[in-house]
């Protein structure tokens, strides 16, 4: 019978292309190669920095090779643990400050010598404690950035708005102006505020007093079900209804808001200083934006101050794995030099160490993240904390609330005892 | 099995028991056979020989750093059964593939009848389609329905909007995990129906004619001829499509990660995406590998039905 027959071949043919699938590359490692994992951001940002680097390191090295790849924060952590499952790990790697002390605390990454490498004795604190556990330097401090509102002066000035807000009411007043005047595009958003943001709703929580989990006698417990918090969430929620058409299920990278907003579709959009100029890239945004943008930090719900803003950064750390850790370490310092962290600073960053605080001072274009950085808030300081982050679960629950699928308190109460039993894992 | 006896017996009387030719033939089809066996030990039993391994021990982010594990005997699947959602997913996965393999059987067939009675231009023309269908990669694949379903800039928006199915404009797919699982389920059949299609339609051609005429001369209407002649003759390319379609759609991986930007909220987990979270997310990799053996414990469940169809239709002369 014929169709038995083709059955037959079928059969074979497919599981013939599911051997062949199965094989995977392997990176060559070479022992006069240094490869370095950078994120995505550096290559947006700062590439001459990185050019920089390479070059005087290879002046003091000549023939070793450095081989940067850029990596993406949805990915780059289960790319380093298979990496690191088949001895192909990098010698150098990059990791956001609130992912290291799950890294730190597995013994992943070799000890720093603070005096090897520039402006040590004055990196900014919150860097260095991200960096060490149990008393031990484990990497080196990269940048720090803070968020703040950018936008777009000529709409704000169109609408009517003399001056930036300087409190949460006003704000949402500024914005509805913003939608009265341009809203009819059904595209336009006075706040663009993607649903998945967690960075942006946190700080609302932090601003009404609330805090994602609190530590009693060596246990964690989520906290968002605290009124301070609710309370946090709730205006969240309502400044987003009235101000944002941003979907609600993705994050604050898919898109980079700047991308609709270098479109025109966007009056306002809290970023990271380095999305400013990334706005006017003429590869993916609008040079012609340059001088109608401007940026203010958040205002907070009390007149006056500011919303506390994610106290973000990267670090920069050497695994242990590493066969090249001399050189890895010299390439770090090479990386992290005044006139390197000086280029990060004009691409919107806060320098890593204090006394190159009058960079960002200097720059119109860093001086309001600086200033928002005033009121900050971190994520809890535990080795599982970035299984919160990459579990999703504090997206997950500002998509629930801003779809609408779940009531702020059933949201927060079920985010808040998955953080509880993550965040006491093991101990 | 006596005349197979017999017949052994007289060809031992007949020859030297041990001679050259006959050992040659006796080793040959083992020779031929031990390349593939040696592929499939390599790639296939090694590493599910590590991952059964896996399932029984603490494999955390430390212990990666060391390659070793720690036993811990069957604590991550006790720990699994007794999780309210890994069930849940179970149900999930279960329908999800239900669905899909329904959708794709039964739209498959259907294009592959109407190839039959189209004229070769259009039948060339639409083979090229299906066969451009099945040729995109997943990944690409995967993207280009993202833009299409896209909340601000998607087309499929835009059409509905332009044809008064309502005001689509913002309208995000993804926000109801129903309406989520149907843009997927429709990609996931969009991409399987060329490959049903085409393989029922070289069956149909070794239909013979006089049969299907016979059938119409006795008044039977095309439905019954479907059912009585068509199917009954194709029954093995059915059976093998369905179990490949079975294995393939409960398996599903990609057309999730993808479209939801590698963070697929709960609602969204398979049983795949689940064991890949607990893996390499959370770091929880004995876990994440006891979800991956129940996958295929369940797997070797559904399917052995069909191996058996198989193995009988094969028999059947």
């Amino acid at each position: 019978m014929k169709a038995r027959v083709i059955a037959a071949v079928l059969l074979a043919a497919v599981l013939a292309a599911a051997a062949t699938t199965a094989s995977g590359s392997v990176a060559k490692h070479n022992a006069t190669t240094v490869t370095v994992w950078l994120q995505d951001d550096a290559k947006n940002g700062w590439a001459d920095a990185v050019a920089a680097a390479t070059r005087s390191f290879q002046a003091k090295h000549p023939g070793v090779n450095v081989d940067v790849q850029y990596q993406q924060w949805t990915t780059h952590l289960t790319k380093f643990d298979a990496a690191l499952a088949g001895n192909n790990a990098p010698d150098v790697i990059e990791l956001g400050n609130s992912e290291t002390a799950k890294y730190m605390a597995a013994g992943a990454f070799a000890p720093i010598k603070a005096k090897a490498y520039p402006n040590s004795s004055k990196w900014l604190a919150g860097l260095k404690s991200s960096c060490t556990y149990n008393g031990k330097l484990l990497c080196v401090p990269y940048y720090a950035g803070a968020r703040a509102v950018i936008y777009r002066m000529d709409y704000y000035r169109q609408a009517g708005i003399r001056s930036t807000p300087r409190s949460l009411n006003q704000f949402v007043a500024d914005g509805k102006k913003l939608m009265k005047k341009f809203g009819k595009d059904g595209n336009f958003s006075a706040f663009y505020y993607p649903g998945k943001n967690w960075y942006a709703t946190m700080g609302f929580v932090y601003d009404y007093g609330g805090q994602i989990a609190v530590k009693k006698n060596g246990k964690w417990k989520g906290a968002l079900t605290s009124p301070q918090a609710i309370k946090g969430l709730t205006a969240a929620k309502s400044v987003m209804k009235a101000l944002s058409r941003a979907p609600r299920t993705t994050d604050e990278a898919h898109p980079y808001p700047s991308i609709p907003f270098a479109k025109g579709k966007v009056a306002s959009f809290v970023g990271n200083g380095w999305e400013w100029p990334y706005t006017l890239d003429p590869k993916v945004g609008n040079p012609g934006l340059a001088n109608v943008m401007n940026a203010y930090p958040m205002p907070s719900h009390v007149k006056g101050r500011y919303m506390p803003t994610f106290l973000g950064g990267s670090d920069l750390a050497i695994p242990a794995t590493s066969g090249n850790k001399t050189l890895a370490a010299d390439w770090i310092a090479a990386y992290t030099s005044t006139a390197n962290e000086k280029k990060m600073s004009d691409a919107g960053n806060i320098p890593n160490a204090s006394n190159l605080a009058a960079l960002a001072a200097g720059n119109p274009k860093v001086s309001p993240f600086a200033r928002a950085a005033k009121y900050n808030w971190f994520v809890p300081i535990s080795p599982n904390w970035s299984n919160v982050e990459s579990g999703n679960v504090l997206q997950e629950m500002c998509q629930a609330i801003f779809t609408g699928r779940k009531s702020v308190r059933a949201a927060a109460t079920s985010a808040s005892n998955t953080i509880t039993r993550i965040l006491n894992t093991g101990s | 099995m006596a005349a197979v006896e017999s017949e052994l017996a007289v060809s031992s009387r007949r020859r030297p028991r041990w001679s050259r030719h006959r050992i040659a033939r006796g080793v040959a089809p083992y020779a031929l056979l031990a390349p593939a066996t040696i592929a499939i030990g390599a790639v296939l039993a090694y590493p599910l020989y590590l991952l059964v391994r896996l399932s029984f021990e603490r494999y955390g982010l430390f212990e990666l750093i060391r390659h070793k594990g720690v036993w811990i005997g069957a604590a991550n699947y006790t720990r699994i059964l007794h999780d309210g959602q890994f069930w849940h997913v179970v149900l999930r996965t279960l329908a999800f593939t239900a669905v899909n393999v329904s959708l794709t059987m039964v739209l498959g067939t259907a294009i592959a009848l109407l190839l039959v009675q189209l004229n070769s231009f259009m039948r060339m023309l639409l083979t090229a389609g299906l066969v451009f269908v099945w040729a995109t990669p997943v990944v690409v694949a995967v993207d280009i329905w993202r833009w299409m379903v896209d909340s601000e800039f998607g087309v499929a928006n835009w059409t509905l909007t332009k044809l008064h199915f309502g005001n689509f404009t913002h309208h995000d797919w993804f926000v109801n995990p129903w309406s989520g699982f149907a843009v997927i389920t429709a990609l996931v059949v969009w991409g399987a129906i060329p490959f049903v299609t085409i393989t029922v339609f070289a069956g149909l051609s070794q239909v013979p004619d006089e049969l299907l005429e016979a059938a119409r001369i006795d008044g039977a209407r095309p439905f019954a001829v479907f059912r009585e002649i068509t199917l009954p003759l194709l029954k093995p390319i059915f059976v093998i499509l369905a179990s490949l379609s079975i294995i393939w759609d409960f398996q599903v991986f990609n057309q999730v990660w993808i479209m939801l930007d590698q963070r697929p909220s709960s609602d969204y987990f398979l049983m795949s995406i689940y064991s890949f979270f607990e893996s390499f997310r959370i770091s929880e990799y004995g876990l994440g590998s006891a979800i991956a053996v129940v996958m295929v414990l369940i797997m070797l469940v559904v399917t052995s039905f069909y191996v058996r169809q198989m193995v009988k239709a094969g028999e059947v002369r």
